[in-house]
């Protein structure tokens, strides 16, 4: 597990998240938001493999073939970076 | 149109579709997840294969099976269609790929390349609905910029709908491309094989 990885708890990590689906989708997001994918039309194919790769930087950590195709929340999101923060 | 244009990416390849793919096709354009915005197509496999005999004698039409290059595994389904060699323009589209398919950079990317590298198009166009925002915005995504409205153009279970339409010239191309490339091998570095 990375030391940038490590040193982050729930909030951090959702905060992150957040603004990383900001910055992409050009959305202003906050705290507690669970936006999902299907209710948003700006987050398509091209943009969630954007938002994924860009996370993977942010948090220091690595989604799977599964992980990247089933990720589609931010609550889904947040909750497999958090597992992976605490395995 | 019977055509040999296979083309490999980093994850997917481009395949001619045969009649082996009828049921696949389909499976595929039964989905209702998936078909909302397609026209009507046949919803029996011997319709498929009467469809398939009309396409293989259709000029200016390359229909692919879109599959991953470790095992063949099924992707879905695009296509290039209505040729121009006078203006050296086509139009993709045909596109659906399954639940949860990992292939829409790349197919994108790899149809592009097959209209502007193999087929040498100066411009390529997509119509989609205007509904299926998703898409739309995909097309957004890809950073093509040329797009204009055609009001009721599309007439989908007896409703007309407007489409939108992108058109991406050689030149834009060249600017898109190299993010299309990126990113289709960002998500090729993911690809398991089962």
């Amino acid at each position: 597990m990375s030391d940038q990885l490590t040193n982050m708890d729930r909030n951090q990590i959702e905060q992150t998240v957040l603004t990383v689906l900001g910055t992409v989708l050009k959305l202003p997001f906050s705290v507690g938001m669970d936006l999902r994918r299907r209710d948003c039309p700006a987050w398509d194919s091209l943009k969630h493999i954007e938002i994924m790769f860009t996370l993977e930087e942010e948090l220091g950590m690595e989604f799977n073939e599964a992980e990247l195709a089933a990720l589609d929340s931010v609550v889904s999101i947040v909750e497999a970076a958090l597992a992976k923060h605490e395995a | 149109m019977r055509h040999d244009l296979i083309l490999e990416g980093h994850a997917f390849r481009l395949r001619p579709i045969t009649d082996e793919d009828a049921v696949r096709i389909v499976d595929l354009r039964s989905n209702p997840t998936l078909n909302r915005y397609l026209h009507a197509s046949a919803g029996l496999v011997e319709d498929q294969l009467a469809w398939l005999a009309r396409y293989y004698d259709r000029p200016g039409d390359y229909y692919f099976a879109v599959e991953h290059t470790a095992d063949h595994r099924f992707e879905g389904l695009v296509a290039i269609y209505d040729i121009d060699t006078c203006t050296k323009s086509g139009e993709w589209g045909r596109w659906i790929l399954r639940q949860g398919s990992l292939a829409a950079v790349e197919s994108a990317w790899l149809i592009y390349r097959v209209g502007f590298d193999l087929l040498g198009l100066e411009y390529v166009l997509c119509r989609t609905v205007a509904e299926n925002v998703r898409v739309v915005s995909f097309h957004d995504s890809c950073g093509i910029t040329e797009r204009r409205l055609l009001p009721k153009h599309f007439t989908l279970d007896g409703h007309i709908h407007d489409a939108i339409e992108h058109r991406l010239g050689r030149q834009a191309w060249a600017v898109i491309e190299p993010n299309l490339k990126k990113l289709a091998r960002l998500v090729a570095g993911k690809s398991t094989h089962d």
